[in-house]
């Protein structure tokens, strides 16, 4: 049987991914740095997680993919001209990069830069809507390499002894750069350390949209009614390298294959079919959201680049 | 009279008063009132949420702070000791500093980071250290420092008004210094040099605890027919050197005291701004006073070790016999 959010959920990945697809293009062509960490194969995550939170939710995210914040709403002309430095870009043009696109009127808050940096800014943003007494709530995603940084736990303390309303969410894609995770973590699972923080720790699989959404719904249900935080771990993969460039040599081609069988967007896309969509329905998706992105990056490649002087703006208030 | 860590605590008490939106928190702030008692009393007057006992993690604690001006607050960090603001330096320097720049505005950090620094109360590394150059180094952030209770007054509200990020140096060994403060307005704007007396034979620029230094210094040159002008820097980040160029104009000799090491310290910066601005008026080289270039010393060696009247009249000794 049809079903809207999961024509959403889909609309969403096909989005987060052509919006990268074509970043990949604009740095083949040399108009972008390779500094780019590409979120294929982890557009669930993004996508389901995203879709459970409003508008006026808070966002902090990583490094991996844009999805987060193309899936919290942010206009993708921006995003394009934050990497192009062109003045469509989120800072008119001297972000160059992730790190620097933040868009408070949807919540979006930024990029810490250092892995790890955000979790105690998702703890403040979280308090200052507990005093304020909203319901909003703070979505915070992160790896499974930054997991092992101390910030989390002094984050993870403070958001539970609190009940502050945040939603952890560690997408573990196995790999920290070229570490694996079983190299890296003392435990088998991120979200077995939930417990030492009292507040639930929840497995999904982070390739099933549906499945990411369901799980993200209730930690933010628990959150809104001022129970507190909820760590969820969404076990995915990266299908690219940690940067454009990245020669991979730490992994096998055999895991690679193994987990491109559970492409996300694959997968989603037979769900939609064995439910009543057709691939013409599926197919018109795909050709609005290209249309959409060729007028989002004709749109930044057109805007002019900053000049010079503009490298000291903003330093200060 | 008030001692400078009352003022301090009054002018939180007014920042408080004034504007709802304004928090403190840290380490032991709430109950006890801080270790030096800065934040005394505040708790029970203003209240748990707004006077904040934190877990003893100070990244989280300016994470925390950073989260909470992005939506609308104005914290007031205390660090207990300047030793201790490391674990919180990835917080301050790559987060508090730069996300105004990363977003150009959109987003504004008014946080104040109240650190008490230096030295002369006997304790150890960690302790005692004055590293405001670490912070005065990084871009994005504003770095002042009192000498005076009537500063540290007015100086902490002006502090706690400015939207961008404030790393506000309090002097600990003078926490218990007294003088008048003047409730009804304040002398100076929160990035300005104070001319503390004036002199036409010799500069000496210091800021923090080493002003009362320099002022018992200009005394006993006065003694010995010397005439030192006292600068009192207040502002590290951005600097107020116009009066200082002035200054060393008129007395052709430049002295800067500061507890911090005087390698990479802050009067390095200012004594090479004086050479390139006021070459041909200066008749010695600007010489610098302050801390060694090691780890702070034990407690029972840090009379050696901290820069005192000896030291900076046997600097400015060597100033008039160039």
């Amino acid at each position: 049987m049809k079903n809207d959010l999961w024509a959403t959920l889909y609309r969403g990945m096909v989005r987060a991914n052509a919006w990268e697809q074509q970043l990949l293009r604009f740095i083949e062509q040399g108009l972008t740095s390779g500094f780019y960490h590409a979120g294929r194969g982890q557009e669930a995550v993004a996508v389901g997680a995203c879709a459970a939170v409003r508008d006026d939710d808070y966002l902090l995210y990583d490094h991996r993919g844009l999805g987060q914040a193309i899936a919290k709403g942010i206009p993708l002309d921006r995003l394009y001209g934050d990497f192009l430095t062109r003045e469509t870009g989120t800072t008119r043009g001297l972000g160059a990069g992730i790190v620097h696109i933040a868009w408070p009127e949807l919540g979006i808050l930024g990029q810490s830069g250092t892995l790890g940096g955000a979790f105690p800014i998702a703890s403040g943003a979280a308090l200052a809507a507990q005093m304020r007494g909203s319901d909003q709530v703070v979505i915070c995603f992160f790896g499974e390499g930054a997991a092992n940084r101390g910030t989390f736990l002094e984050a993870a303390n403070v958001a539970s002894l609190w009940k502050l309303p945040v939603i952890w969410l560690c997408e573990n894609n196995g790999w920290s750069v070229s570490v694996s995770f079983e190299a890296s973590s003392a435990t088998a699972n991120i979200a077995d350390r939930a417990s030492a923080y009292n507040m639930p720790g929840v497995i999904v699989d982070g390739m099933d949209v549906v499945a990411v959404h369901e799980v993200v719904v209730a930690a933010v249900a628990r959150a809104r009614a001022g129970e507190g935080p909820t760590l969820i771990e969404a076990k995915t993969y990266r299908f690219r390298g940690h940067y454009e460039g990245d020669p991979q040599t730490y992994r096998e081609d055999e895991e690679l294959e193994m987990w491109k069988k559970k492409d996300p967007i694959v997968l989603h896309e037979k769900r939609l079919l064995e439910n009543g969509y057709s691939e013409a329905e599926l197919g018109a998706i795909r050709n609005e959201v290209a249309e959409e992105i060729a007028v989002a990056a004709d749109r930044a490649l057109a805007a002019p680049k900053p000049p010079m002087e503009r490298v000291f703006e903003g330093v200060l208030a | 009279m008030i001692t400078l860590g009352k003022a301090i605590n009054m002018g939180l008490r007014r920042a408080l008063t004034e504007d709802p939106k304004v928090l403190v928190m840290g380490e032991d702030v709430g109950k006890l009132g801080g270790v030096f008692r800065v934040t005394e009393n505040l708790q029970s007057e203003f209240g748990e949420d707004r006077i904040i006992d934190t877990p003893l993690a100070e990244s989280g604690i300016l994470g925390t702070a950073i989260g909470l001006a992005l939506r609308g607050y104005r914290p007031v960090c205390e660090i207990q000791f300047d030793g201790f603001v490391y674990p919180a330096f990835d917080q301050i320097t790559s987060q508090l500093a730069k996300m105004h720049a990363r977003s150009l505005g959109t987003l504004k950090l008014p946080v104040v980071v109240r650190i008490p620094y230096g030295g002369g109360i006997g304790a150890v590394e960690h302790h005692s250290e004055s590293n405001e150059t670490y912070f005065a180094h990084t871009a994005g952030l504003r770095v002042v420092t009192c000498s005076n209770p009537n500063d540290a007054y007015w100086m902490m509200q002006q502090a706690i008004q400015s939207d961008d990020p404030v790393i506000f140096f309090e002097p600990k060994r003078r926490y218990w210094d007294k003088a008048e403060v003047n409730e009804e307005a304040p002398s100076l704007g929160l990035h300005e040099t104070r001319t503390v007396q004036e002199g036409s034979d010799l500069t000496l620029i210091s800021y923090g605890p080493t002003v009362r230094t320099a002022i018992e210094v200009a005394a006993v040159c006065a003694k010995e027919g010397r005439s030192v002008e006292v600068m009192d820097l207040r502002t590290l980040s951005p600097l107020d050197l116009a009066p200082v160029f002035e200054s060393a104009q008129k007395t052709g000799r430049v002295v800067i005291l500061h507890e911090a090491p005087t390698f990479l310290g802050l009067g390095a910066e200012i004594a090479s701004q004086i050479t390139e601005e006021c070459f041909y008026s200066l008749d010695a080289p600007v010489l610098r006073v302050g801390g060694f270039n090691v780890p702070y010393p034990p407690a029972r060696l840090e009379e050696h070790y901290l820069p005192d009247l000896d030291r900076t009249l046997d600097a400015i000794d060597r100033a008039f016999a160039f």
